[in-house]
This record gives C-alpha cells, sequence and structure tokens, in this order.
C-alpha cells in the first residue's frame, strides 16, 4: 500500500478481531504439537497479496485441508484452486497440466499474479515446473511465480521465505526501474499485514526527510510489490533472504529491526532490542546514516524523545517500584520506560533449542542479565522452572505482575497474583517509535487495575505438571511431536520418553 | 472440463482418519510431512472433543525421503503403544511415502505381537481419491478384525456411517440411541463412534444400518464374512425421516414400530412448532442452499423442503457416496438444481444466482455466505469455527427443535445495518 493510505485503516482496531485471534492462541501449533508445511507458508504470501492467485499444484487434500491457516485459524484460505493430481499424472508427469492449470486460473479468476505452490507430490515425481511456468506465462497476461520450498534453506518460516523469494526473484527483480530517490520500503511479516504498526515509525522518517515508497503487508497488490525496487533501502521486521536478495541484484539496502548482529559485533547488551525509547533512537539514527540524513534526524529524534519522556514521567506514576516477571526475550528497554521493577526474569529454552545452539542460549541469558544489571533491576533469573518452583519464587519476591498470555494467566491467578498478556500489544503496537512506550504504560496500568479472578473454572481441570498450559493428554502429544522430529532420533529413545516429561518443553510465559 | 478444482472435498487421508478417530481408543499416525500431520490435528482440534484428540505424526523428513522412512514410523508406533496405551494404532500412509514405495502393511506385519494395540495400517495417498474412499476403506479394513462369537446370541444393531468429529454428532449419536431404544432396539456397535473392542465385536448385531448410505463397503464385507444383512436408511432430519429411521430399522428386522411413542414424538414436536409459529410460518417458502455430504445433505434439504417448506434452490453434494447415483435419480427432487463435487467456483457462482438468503453448510462456505449476506447455519463437515457442548443433537425428533432454533436465530440475530441494502 501507499503511505498516504495509512489513515484509511481503521479495521484492524475492532476489539472483536484481537479476541477472534486470541481464542486459537491455546491451539498447541506452531512447533508445539504441531507444524504446518511450506504450502501454508506460501498460501499467506499470497493471501496477502490481494490480487495475487495461489495455485496449488497437487492432489485435492493439499487444496482442501490447507485453507485451515494456521497463522490465523479465525480467517480459512479462500481460493485454493487446485492441478488434481491423480495415480495417472504421478507416474506419467503433470507438466502439461500445471500449464494448463495456469492457463485455466488466470481466465476464471483475472489475477495480477499467480503464485505456482509445489507439493510432496509434485516435489518427489519431478515435475519441471520452472518449464511448465516458463511455458504458460507466454499464454496468460500476468506474471506467475513458483515456490518449491528449496530456494531459501532453512530460513523459517520456509514456505513464507521461499514465497517472497520467488515472488523477489522471479517478478521483482529486473532491469528497468525508475528509482524514488531517498525512499525506504517498510516491511512486516505476510502473517500480520498491519500497517498501523508502522504509522509512527513512518512519520518520524518522513520528518527525517526520509520518504516512505511502500508499507508491507496491509491492502499490498502486485503493482506494490514491483515497486518495492524502487526504494533505496528495504527496513524488515526480521531476516528475509528476499530481501538480501534485492540487495544482490538490485542494489536495494537491507536493515533489519531485529537481530543479534548488531550486539554481536560489540556484545554491548543495550544493542539487543531496537524497542523503546533507547532502542528506537538507536535504530532511527542508524537509519539516518544509512539514508545520509544525520542532520535531520538528530532534532527530530530529540524532540520526540523529550515529549515522549514527559509523557511517560506522569503516565507511569503508579507503576513506580510495581514488581513484575518478566519472560527473557520481552524488551527490557521498555519495561525500564514505564518505571517498573523487573524481580524475576523467567527463561525457557526448551523451544529455542530447536532452532539455536547452546552456545547462542546462554549467550542470550548472559546478555539480558547484564542489560537488567545495567538498567538497574536486579531479577532472579528462573531457568525452565517447574510451576511450582515458579510460584514459590514470586511469592517470594512479593512480584504484583507477572506477564504472561491469557491461556496460562488462570495459573497465576488462582494464586492471587496479576497478569498481563502483551500478546495484542506485541502484534499490534510493538515497533520502533516512542508511543509503544506509552501505550505499554497503559497496558500494565490496565492489568493492575482489573478485578482479580479468584475462582477460574479452568481450575477445575487438570493440567500438566510439567508443560503447565497443556493438559497431560495433550502435554504427551506434544512431547511425542518434539521426540519423533528430533533431530537426535533413535529407535528406542522412546523408552526414556516419561522421564523427559517436564523437562523437555514448557511453553509456560512464551 | 477443467484441468484445475477448487475442492469442496478432502483426500484419502482425511476420510480413513475421520473413521480411525472415531474409535474412542485408537490413535492415528500420520506418516507424511508436516502439512498433513498439521491439517489433521487441526481438524480434529477446532471442535468440540478437544480432549480427545489422537493424532501423531511419524515425523517424517525430507532426509527420509530418500533414505525411507520406515524406521522413523516403527519408533512413533513404539511411542504410540507405550505412551499412550491406545487399544488401536491407525497408521495412514501419505503422499509422500506411497510414493517412495513405503511398506506400512509389511511394518504391521512386522510388528505384530511387539506391540500391545493392533496396528491398522493403510496407504491413504493423497492422489490416490477423495475423503469418502478413504472413509469406506478404513470401515472395511476393521472387518478383518471383527470376530464372531457363535456361541453368544446376534442381537442389536449397529450403525454405520457415525462420523464423530462432525458437528453436534455425540447430540446425534445420543438421540439416535435413544429412539431406538424406545422401540426396544438396542445398540450394538457404532462405526465409527465406539470403543475398538465394541468395532470388534460388531458382528454380533443382527443388522448394519448405514446412515445415509456411508459404510457400504463395510457392510458388504460384514455381509459376506458374517452373514450380517445390513440396510441403508436416510439420516434421521426431522419427523418424517425419524419415523422412517425407526420403522425401515424396525421393519428390517420384522419388528413394527410402537406407533404410540411415535404418536408421542409428533405431539412433541407440535408443541415446538406451536412456540414459535409465527417464525414458521415466516421461513416458509424461504430460499435457501445446502452443500454437504451426500450421507446427510439430500436428507437435510428434503427436511428443509417438504416439512419447513423452504424453497432449496441449490444442493451442493460437497462429497459423494456408494449411494449417491441413486439419490440424484429419486423421482421427487426436493432441490431446484443439484451440483455433484462441483469446483467451489462455479459452486460459488451458483449460490450467487441461487439467490439464497440461508445457506447449510459448513466453515468453508463462511465467506461466500458474508459475500452474499445470506446467513449460514452450519452443519456440514467440516466445522471449525462453531462448538456443540451442550450436546443437543440435529438428528431426530428432539434434533427438530435445536435445528429450527438455529434457522430462525440465524435469521433474528442477524444486525440489519450490517447488511447493505
Amino acid at each position: 500500500m501507499n503511505p498516504e493510505e495509512l489513515d484509511l485503516i481503521s479495521r484492524d482496531e475492532a476489539p472483536i478481531l484481537d479476541t477472534m485471534r486470541r481464542i486459537y492462541s491455546a491451539v498447541p501449533v506452531h512447533h508445539l504439537a504441531a507444524i504446518h508445511g511450506k504450502i501454508v507458508g506460501a498460501l499467506a504470501v499470497a493471501d496477502a497479496i490481494v490480487d495475487a492467485l495461489p495455485l496449488i499444484h497437487g492432489p485435492v487434500g493439499c487444496a482442501f485441508q490447507r485453507k485451515l491457516n494456521p497463522f490465523n485459524l479465525s480467517s480459512t484460505f479462500y481460493d485454493t484452486p487446485c492441478t488434481n493430481l491423480n495415480n495417472v499424472d504421478v507416474v506419467y508427469g503433470a507438466e502439461e497440466k500445471l500449464c494448463k492449470g495456469v492457463v485455466e486460473a488466470y481466465e476464471r479468476y483475472s489475477p495480477r499474479l499467480i503464485i505456482v505452490i509445489t507439493t510432496c507430490t509434485t516435489d518427489l515425481i519431478g515435475d519441471d515446473i520452472e518449464a511448465a511456468v516458463e511455458k504458460a506465462m507466454e499464454m496468460v497476461g500476468c506474471p506467475v511465480v513458483y515456490s518449491t520450498g528449496d530456494f531459501v534453506g532453512r530460513s523459517r518460516p520456509v514456505g513464507i521465505q521461499d514465497a517472497l523469494y520467488a515472488v523477489a526473484d522471479q517478478m521483482i527483480c529486473r532491469n528497468e526501474v525508475e528509482k524514488n530517490e531517498g525512499s525506504v520500503n517498510l516491511i512486516n511479516s505476510p502473517t500480520q499485514r498491519n500497517a498501523l504498526k508502522f504509522q509512527e515509525m513512518a512519520r518520524l522518517l518522513t520528518q527525517m526527510e526520509i520518504k516512505i515508497n511502500k508499507i508491507c503487508f496491509d491492502h499490498t497488490t502486485t503493482e506494490d510489490m514491483m515497486d518495492l525496487a524502487r526504494a533505496d533501502l528495504n527496513i524488515t521486521g526480521y531476516r528475509m533472504p528476499w530481501a538480501e536478495l534485492m540487495k544482490e541484484k538490485m542494489n536495494v539496502d537491507y536493515c533489519k529491526i531485529t537481530g543479534w548482529d548488531r550486539y554481536n559485533k560489540k556484545k554491548d547488551p543495550e544493542l539487543i532490542s531496537p524497542y523503546g525509547i533507547a532502542g528506537s533512537c538507536r535504530f532511527l539514527e542508524e537509519i539516518a546514516r544509512i539514508m545520509g540524513r544525520e542532520g535531520e534526524a538528530e532534532p527530530v529524534i530529540k524532540k520526540n524523545r523529550t515529549a515522549t519522556e514527559a509523557r511517560l514521567e506522569a503516565a507511569s506514576k503508579e507503576l513506580k517500584g510495581v514488581k513484575v516477571a518478566v519472560p527473557v526475550g520481552f524488551s527490557l528497554n521498555l519495561l525500564k520506560d514505564i518505571g517498573v521493577d523487573v524481580a524475576a526474569l523467567v527463561y525457557r529454552t526448551q523451544t529455542l533449542s530447536h532452532g539455536l545452539t547452546e552456545r547462542a542460549v546462554r549467550e542470550i541469558e548472559r546478555a539480558n542479565l547484564s542489560l537488567a544489571e545495567l538498567y538497574g533491576f536486579h531479577p532472579e533469573l528462573l531457568v525452565n522452572p517447574t510451576p511450582d518452583e515458579e510460584l514459590k519464587t514470586f511469592r517470594k519476591l512479593q512480584v504484583d505482575l507477572v506477564m504472561a498470555p491469557a491461556k496460562i494467566a488462570h495459573f497465576y491467578n488462582r494464586e492471587g497474583i496479576r497478569t498481563v498478556d502483551v500478546g495484542d500489544f506485541t502484534q499490534k503496537k510493538l515497533n520502533v517509535g516512542f508511543l509503544p512506550s506509552i501505550e505499554l504504560c497503559r497496558v500494565f496500568r490496565e492489568a493492575l487495575g482489573k478485578a482479580k479472578v479468584r475462582s477460574p473454572l479452568l481450575d477445575l481441570m487438570e493440567f500438566d505438571g510439567g508443560i503447565s498450559n497443556l493438559t497431560p493428554h495433550w502435554a504427551k502429544t506434544a512431547l511425542s511431536f518434539h521426540h519423533l522430529r528430533s533431530k537426535n532420533f533413535r529407535d528406542g529413545y522412546y523408552y526414556h520418553f516419561q522421564g523427559l516429561a517436564g523437562v523437555e518443553l514448557n511453553e509456560h510465559n512464551i | 472440463m477443467s484441468t484445475i478444482y477448487d475442492p469442496l472435498f478432502d483426500c484419502k487421508m482425511v476420510g480413513a482418519l475421520r473413521a480411525m478417530h472415531g474409535i474412542n481408543d485408537c490413535i492415528s499416525i500420520i506418516h507424511g510431512r508436516n502439512g498433513c500431520h498439521c491439517g489433521a490435528l487441526l481438524l480434529q482440534t477446532l471442535g468440540s472433543e478437544q480432549n480427545s484428540v489422537r493424532v501423531l505424526t511419524s515425523g517424517l523428513k525430507a532426509s527420509d525421503e530418500v533414505y525411507s522412512g520406515e524406521e522413523r514410523l516403527s519408533s512413533a508406533i513404539r511411542l504410540a503403544d507405550q505412551v499412550f496405551e491406545p487399544k488401536a494404532i491407525a497408521v495412514l500412509n501419505c503422499s509422500a511415502p506411497v510414493i517412495m514405495g513405503e511398506d506400512v502393511e509389511g511394518l504391521e506385519l512386522l510388528l505384530e505381537g511387539e506391540t500391545r494395540s493392533e496396528l491398522v495400517a493403510m496407504d491413504v495417498g493423497g492422489p490416490e481419491g477423495p475423503a469418502w474412499i478413504g472413509y469406506e476403506e478404513a470401515l472395511t479394513k476393521l472387518v478383518s478384525r471383527m470376530r464372531l462369537n457363535e456361541d453368544v446370541p446376534r442381537g442389536g444393531i449397529n450403525l454405520l456411517g457415525f462420523k464423530a468429529d462432525d458437528l453436534c454428532s455425540r447430540g446425534d449419536l445420543n438421540e439416535m440411541k435413544r429412539i431406538l431404544r424406545d422401540q426396544g432396539l438396542p445398540l450394538n456397535s457404532v462405526l465409527c463412534g465406539s470403543s475398538f473392542e465394541e468395532v470388534k465385536k460388531a458382528p454380533q448385531a443382527e443388522l448394519n444400518v448405514l446412515l445415509g448410505g456411508d459404510g457400504l463397503d463395510c457392510a458388504k464385507a460384514m455381509e459376506e464374512e458374517f452373514d450380517l444383512p445390513y440396510i441403508s436408511v436416510p439420516y434421521p432430519y426431522g419427523l418424517k425421516k425419524s419415523v422412517q429411521f425407526v420403522e425401515m430399522i424396525g421393519g428390517a428386522l420384522g419388528r413394527e414400530a410402537d406407533p404410540q411413542i411415535l404418536e408421542m414424538e409428533r405431539e412433541r414436536v407440535k408443541r415446538t412448532v406451536e412456540r414459535a409459529h409465527m417464525f414458521f410460518q415466516g421461513i416458509y417458502s424461504m430460499p435457501v442452499a445446502v452443500v454437504g455430504e451426500s450421507g446427510r445433505a439430500f436428507d437435510l434439504a428434503e427436511f428443509l423442503s417438504s416439512e419447513l417448506g423452504m424453497d432449496v434452490k441449490l444442493l451442493a453434494i460437497s462429497s459423494s457416496n456408494f449411494a449417491t447415483p441413486e439419490k440424484m435419480t429419486a423421482k421427487e427432487a426436493h432441490y431446484q438444481k443439484l451440483m455433484i463435487e462441483p469446483d467451489r467456483w462455479d459452486m460459488n457462482r451458483a449460490l450467487e444466482a441461487s439467490g439464497a438468503a440461508l445457506i447449510f453448510g459448513s466453515s468453508f462456505e463462511k465467506r461466500i455466505a458474508s459475500e452474499l449476506q445470506a446467513s449460514l447455519v452450519r452443519v456440514s463437515y467440516p466445522v471449525i469455527d462453531e462448538i456443540s457442548l451442550s450436546d443437543l443433537p440435529f438428528a431426530g425428533f428432539s434434533g427438530i427443535a435445536h435445528l429450527c432454533e438455529k434457522i430462525i436465530n440465524s435469521i433474528l440475530t442477524r444486525n440489519k445495518d450490517e447488511v447493505k441494502a
């Protein structure tokens, strides 16, 4: 979408939309008891480009079942045509069918972009997708790209990263592009589609005389995607191989909002988070440097910082000294801004071990503790505590507020401890800028003012002692899932399975 | 004929899963890639039985596609056996391992005796067929596990074609049990909505009863193997079909249905209608569309048309069964237009043209209903955005009140201001 359209967006503000998202938050997908496949990720990309059409090259199940959208279970993927592969196609190949399918899809749906998504079946039978797509492209009036899941290695989520890479490689990167000099693209995840999150950042950059070329993803069209190539810089939320490709092929520079690169260079814990007043100032200065606008940026940052600090001074009065238990991973910068006391840091490493080395896991711990000390917090660190250990420590420390998602809030509430769920804040507000600190202040004040929940019905149920957000049955299901997918999988490991319960995985507080 | 197809039905794996997951002490292992497992798990989880989801993955990875995933699968089977202690383990071999030539039936033989639970393995690759074939094959696969004890007299009936993951299925089953019990017709086993032990004892019944024609292959196999007769009955939506349901089953067993009980049920339905008769008058002639599986949707359309007086403009059969061809050629059609397993795009155009104000369908019809500003009554599989905790049925005499209140409320509760002129 174009930046001037930002004011038109209001649909994401309806509280029911948050509730619709939240009601599914306890469903244990996303590496807990299941992982969606690459098709769903690619469908999420096709869905985020409003005039694009996915075409699934596979059998009917891959089209029907994948209508379920694990990124947003309240909304299914609507149009999911497929090439309806059968056993004959498996034997003789389905390239011709794919070619015809692309043409038919174009004639029927009139899309501006067709994204062909391959499936296990077509990957295994070895169809030459590229050749079929090239042939079909000669017969349709829109670009056709294909995603096989093989373009981006292990960059996650593979389906999303691969489809975006395919769009960049096969469509966006081209020779003749009229540049929009001095401009940047602001890019979030196709699964979020909330340009409002960039509203303040766009305003600040504009004040720094940096133009906004495009904001993705929110009402994003194929034309918007093509126009990404016109900017000088892509600003993305996290590592995106397609942005790296644009840097390589189109000389569009690339900057990630989050990432440990900055920290790793200097081992300075203050560089961990790009959020809050301090993190945002640093990040905005970094963008200004890349764009050659340091002079323009300085007064803008200073003015906004001063104004925010003044507002926070008044807004955060009642939060001073409030003892909070915080999961490692949440920005301590923001907590410093709102004046609470981080009394406990809870570090869940089990889910991290699937993507990070042991050394990285320890480095995160060290960096967060250093940052806490730097900010004058002296938290007690709890690494993978059992629920009982956690409660005992919280009582000892006289914790007032536990940062916990709604799905496990009852566990603390029944003990008389209040909770604050920052899920909506993280989804909708957390970004580079000064307003998120003020917003977080409001969220915490509201949480402290809420009536205490004394006897939640959820307490009638038995939850697992180890994975306390799941019932014992679901905990076993989740543990089985992790065990069976383990890299160190060996036949016979299951004999130790029961002994692993409670230490293998604990989603509490994450 | 089009090359592309946006299907209203799932693949063979999900049909088999629906059958096997209905056995309440059976765990299913999806031997396939992440996406197949995730989809299968979600379909079972996003409903009203979240405390009874029994779906595992074998953890098949890309590297296994080169070196074989049979070892991984055998470990998953052992894990399921030890950790969950089920009575049966269904191994569903999905597209990738089927193409790779994984021998799951061989594995079943290999592990025989090693696991405490019985293994039921089958190939359910996506390109091999639709969900309803998977459902039929899974039920048939169970026949080899059934045992007839000649020393015990036969009695009761089996219901075949029951789908435990349909919305309100628990209520439907309770209601069917009730009305059969009232007529002195006890249930023996439900395929699939029983324990594995009860499934194995299915041959002890006097009669197999197919709901809406689902489970025919299994019934034929049981007839051949155990000399057990079968009949197909309508899914008992509404008064007429509920009476038919009782009378046909009674008739097949040579027993006449108790007219007094049926009269009491009629009287109960009458009182229901009386309580909101003005709204029943109001929905008369209303243009509606029905999207659903063959084993349910034909009977639902007939109830809506013949008993509520609704004008069924379109009946779209999302998934066939062996009885579909016969139903298509029935003398009296209770719909204006019939589509069998249409492409979703074509069906949506037909829905637009139909002028239906109310759509009876699945969660996947939510958007077209919204686009057409029609109300959506969720009755067809899959329903993933509505739950049923009160165990009220759609089926049987008691189901009439529940269905009608859903229909009427779906209209009364609409906010007129949200519907554009």
